[in-house]
């Protein structure tokens, strides 16, 4: 009771102060607090928007979609029995040709059928209607582009545009397509009738599209329901099921991993703001020396005094996750302005209280953990100390180390609850917390190395460098925690440059090299003889490899769902692409079994890709059924073999023999060497004689990978940059508390006749030197992590990017020194009689 | 007199030079080598040794071998074994005497003390008087300006001036 009348006392007190002396520890918690509530609040706009609108960005209540194939009459029955009304989609790549301007451009083409949409709304150019746009004009079926497509062709609306072999007219350009959420297109929208399509000669038998059936069911249906009436009734077709509960898994995933990647960055901001809140509390504690002395004086005891600024340190946290909630929730309603479009338009920015509740036990957590030592340290202070000075500082009794460990291990556990990653959340908590031993390690090596120096007549002469070295060992700078603070920041995002420089140059530097120009898909067998004649003439172009390609979808493992034995490996996951050969392909390596002898007919056989057949945990004997076209094909697994997905040449990760597959309608694949010069010319030729074959240019596609790559980043960068600023907070608080201290220093060096501006070289020297020891060692552990995550999950040879290095040193040494100098100027400007005499 | 101070108005001549018009780099300029000051609350840098709080004086005064000198006078003050010890390792006579080292040290035309006494005890004070009196005697060129409130203490100066209010009332020649 006492204890907390005291608190009181001394909370009104501080609230008089106006808080001086724990602006920097609220601000570190506030800061950390409000990172992780924004995110999470976002993530929680973003998932509501998801399921609210499910419907719509699914198109109808639920989908079925079938792959190379349409429904026959049973299926298409079956659909119209369980649903009040259907709608067809066929999806595909197809090149967009504009005879007037001869440009080809490779293009998503959605065809559709009158019933399109049942859900939502497509917004059209001059508020067309779809079937106006349809309709056509001159006897021509119209088609709809996005703006991007019809820039990029260099025509107008009322031009004409040309899919394989038949002509539309472009009647209106696609302003919102309501059922596009979350998909990754290697070109830009078309739209067009399904009935418009015929005759062109893009939805032959073995090419690739897929056929999407949106249902629309009777009001109050269970969907949970229709999906078991689905799995009875379509077994063994390959179709897939997707309804409104779930409507974007692909999109969830993404986001829910980002967003918990994005948390963890964003812990390891509170981790900074914790060393600030830390140094914060022992200062605070410091300056209480006295006062603690004088009530242990009074027959205070300790477990009062603890427990009188623990109450204390309560409410600042308190005030500080309140604060930091409010900016937390207020965040994404500023941010929404600067979110990608389809993102901010599927958002539902509200109050998420899971979110809240998240950032608020980290927020309180880190507050405790961090202070407790602090805190525990008031036990040693002796009513002593009131003549002798501040008590030295000592380990703190056993209790606090445990109620530490217990919340340090609090912490941990609720880390990985919410990331729902023990994987995750190791090695990133993991990284950071060898990140920051590494710095206090270093930093400490360093005060000890200079005091071990300065302890003769080192730096003879150079007066403002060895007055820095002085101050700097003798820890008047909070070099460890300073260092500590604005390391990590500068760790995480040195990490994250070269993570990133590192994927961008294997995809757009590294990979033009070993890579092929094109890849062209729905080659027909009949096409296939001319494509390759016509490829074996062109002096520009150096290989050509071509291969039969159809899709299968891996059902069961030895005749149990393919899932339970293998997980969610990205092979079993859905579509993928397989292929056949009789011979040996050239440069294949068998690692593992015997491939099967020419004309082989018997039962089906499988090469698997070796590394891959490992991570699934299958090899030489296992069983696999394979659903390609609507038909399950069970081979056994005979060979491994080597498959190099990293030169993005010709790779199928399951290969049959001849016989088994050579039967099914299929087209081929190939793919093109040639000179870069030569690439616009070949895409023009292969076209115009094959309008029906897709050509997708690797540069363009290489491109669109990059810039996925590169959103990541930023989203990393701007998380890390909120550590840095954790960081800086811990710097001004250094800052700010060592003015005293300089100005003290100046006035002496003043009055021995040193000069301004000998005085302010050495002050920015040592902000300098804490500057660059700080990015030095970022660098060096953002480099090791970055070699780590290039090399074990990459797998791409490592570079330094020399840039991220530059800006990650300058930029430490520039926000210490800019910092340093701020807080130098008012001691420097100090009378130095006025400084003294305040001392005397 | 120090020019640690401006003048508002008047002139300050000290060492034949007019103080009162000097900018704060021209008056360091002034203070090196030719002024050394002892204060009552010693002012040592905290995060400087003995030695190097000694040999920054000598270093500002452009004296060759400041570290070597820095010793010699330390040792002449009984300090040699503190050398390499920070302010806060010392007692406030050992303080007051690295003080007294760092002013004297440069072998400066003027000497101020500033109640150099008056955060000691008697023993520590006795001796730091007789110390800060006998090196300033030795060092011919050095005129002691010490500033006290200790009649006996004045006594043992050459010349006293009697401050009351800030103004002069009375100016003797012991």
């Amino acid at each position: 009771m006492i204890a907390l009348k005291i608190a009181q006392r001394e909370l009104i007190a501080a609230w008089r102060e106006r808080l001086h002396g724990f602006r920097i520890l609220m601000l570190c918690l506030i800061f950390g607090i409000a990172s992780i509530s924004a995110i999470g609040s976002l993530r929680g706009a973003i998932d509501a928007g998801l399921n609210s609108n499910g419907r719509v960005f699914l198109g109808g209540d639920a989908q079925i979609e079938l792959t190379y194939r349409q429904a026959n009459a049973r299926e298409v029955a079956w659909m119209a029995r369980q649903s009040r009304a259907q709608s067809q989609i066929i999806d595909f790549r197809s090149m967009a040709v504009a005879p007037t301007t001869n440009k080809r451009i490779l293009t998503q083409v959605k065809a559709v059928d009158s019933q399109y949409p049942l859900v939502g709304a497509v917004t059209l150019s001059d508020n067309m209607s779809l079937s106006e746009a349809f309709a056509g004009r001159d006897g021509l079926p119209g088609a709809v582009l996005a703006p991007a497509l019809l820039r990029r062709l260099k025509i107008n609306l009322g031009d004409e545009v040309q899919f394989g072999q038949k002509s539309f007219v472009v009647m209106a350009t696609l302003l919102k397509e309501p059922d596009n959420f979350g998909n990754f297109a290697l070109g830009p929208r078309s739209l067009v009738l399904i009935k418009g399509l015929e005759d062109s000669g893009l939805l032959a038998a073995g090419t690739l599209f897929s056929s999407k059936y949106r249902l629309l069911f009777e009001d109050g249906s269970e969907l949970g329901q229709a999906q078991q009436r689905f799995d009875r009734d379509w077994p063994g077709t390959g179709a897939k099921w997707k309804d409104a509960r779930k409507a974007s898994p692909g999109a969830d995933r993404v986001i829910e991993r980002m967003s918990r990647f994005l948390i963890l960055i964003g812990l390891s901001g509170l981790v900074v703001g914790g060393i600030g809140v830390s140094a914060a509390v022992r200062a605070f504690i410091a300056k209480k020396t006295g006062h603690i002395a004088v009530l242990k004086t009074l027959g205070a005891t300790p477990g009062q005094i603890f427990w009188i600024y623990t109450m204390q340190i309560a409410v600042y946290t308190g005030l500080s996750v309140v604060l930091g909630l409010l900016l937390g929730t207020l965040a994404p309603f500023a941010a929404r302005p600067f979110l990608p479009d389809n993102l901010a338009e599927v958002a539902l920015i509200s109050i998420y209280p899971s979110a809240l509740i998240e950032a608020a036990v980290y927020g309180s957590l880190a507050a405790a953990i961090f202070s407790i030592w602090p805190l525990a340290q008031t036990e040693h202070i002796r009513p002593a100390n009131l003549f002798r000075g501040g008590a030295p500082a000592q380990w703190p009794a056993r209790r606090y180390l445990i109620v530490q460990g217990a919340l340090l291990a609090t912490a941990l556990f609720g880390a990985v609850q919410f990331s729902g990653s023990w994987s995750m959340t190791f090695w990133l908590l993991g990284g950071i917390a060898i990140s920051l031993l590494i710095l206090a390690l270093i930093s400490g090596a360093f005060q000890f190395a200079l005091r071990r120096i300065m302890s003769g007549s080192a730096f003879q002469g150079l007066l403002p460098l060895r007055a820095a070295f002085s101050a700097l060992a003798s820890g008047s700078e909070r070099t460890g925690s300073v260092v500590m603070g604005i390391g990590l920041g500068l760790t995480v995002l040195a990490a994250v440059g070269q993570i990133d420089g590192n994927l961008r140059r294997s995809i757009t530097q590294s990979l033009p090299d070993k890579a092929p120009s094109f890849f062209f898909l729905d080659i027909q067998t009949t096409q296939l003889p001319e494509f390759n004649q016509r490829l074996a003439e062109n002096p520009a172009v150096w290989k050509v490899e071509t291969a039969p390609m159809l899709r299968g979808l891996v059902t069961k493992i030895n005749d149990q769902p393919a899932a339970e034995i293998g997980g969610d490996h990205w092979v079993l996951r859905g579509d993928r692409g397989i292929s056949y050969a009789d011979a040996l392909p050239e440069k294949t390596k068998i690692t593992a079994g015997r491939w099967w002898g020419a004309r082989y007919s018997g039962s089906p056989q499988i090469s698997f890709a070796a590394e891959e057949a490992e991570e699934i945990g299958i090899g030489i004997g296992d069983k696999l059924t394979l659903n390609v076209l609507g038909r399950d094909i069970t081979a056994t697994i005979t060979s491994l073999r080597e498959v190099d997905f990293s030169t993005a040449g010709m790779g199928f990760v399951i290969l049959l023999n001849e016989a088994a597959l050579r039967g099914a309608p299929h087209s081929h694949i190939a793919t093109v060497y040639a000179k870069a010069s030569a690439e616009i010319p070949i895409l023009d030729e292969l076209n115009q004689a094959f309008p029906n074959v897709t050509g997708i240019q690797i540069r363009e596609a290489a491109a669109l990978v990059t810039g996925v790559v590169s959103s990541i980043a930023s989203a990393t960068s701007i998380g890390a940059l909120a550590t840095l600023l954790s960081g800086f907070l811990i710097l001004i608080g250094a800052a700010a508390a060592s003015t005293a201290q300089r100005a003290y220093e100046s006035a002496i060096l003043k009055t021995l006749g040193a000069t301004q501006r000998e005085i302010l070289t050495s002050f920015a020297l040592r902000s300098a030197m804490i500057g660059a020891l700080a990015a030095s060692v970022a660098l060096g552990a953002g480099l090791l992590g970055g070699w780590a995550v290039s090399h074990f999950v990459f797998e791409n040879q490592f570079e330094v990017i020399w840039i991220n290095a530059a800006l990650v040193i300058f930029g430490g040494v520039g926000l210490t020194l800019i910092t340093g100098m701020l807080f130098a100027l008012g001691p420097l400007s100090k009378s130095a009689a006025t400084e003294l005499r305040q001392r005397d | 007199m120090a020019g640690l101070e401006q003048a508002t108005s008047g002139r300050v001549t000290v060492l034949q030079e007019d103080i009162s018009a000097m900018s704060e780099a021209e008056l360091a300029q002034f203070r090196r080598g030719r002024v050394g000051v002892v204060f009552q609350s010693f002012h040592l840098i905290p995060s400087m040794t003995a030695l190097q709080n000694v040999a920054t004086a000598l270093e500002l005064a452009g004296q060759p071998n400041p570290f070597d000198r820095a010793r010699k006078t330390l040792t002449a003050l009984g300090l040699a074994h503190r050398r390499d010890h920070f302010p806060k390792q010392m007692s406030g006579g050992e303080q007051q005497r690295v003080a007294l080292a760092r002013a004297l040290a440069p072998n400066p035309k003027l000497v101020f003390a500033d109640e150099p006494t008056g955060n000691l005890d008697a023993t520590n004070g006795a001796s730091i008087v007789d110390s800060l009196f006998t090196l300033t005697r030795e060092q011919a060129e050095t005129t002691l300006i010490l500033v006290t409130h200790d009649i006996q203490l004045a006594q043992r100066c050459d010349r006293i001036i009697d401050l009351r209010d800030g103004k002069i009332c009375e100016s003797n020649s012991a």
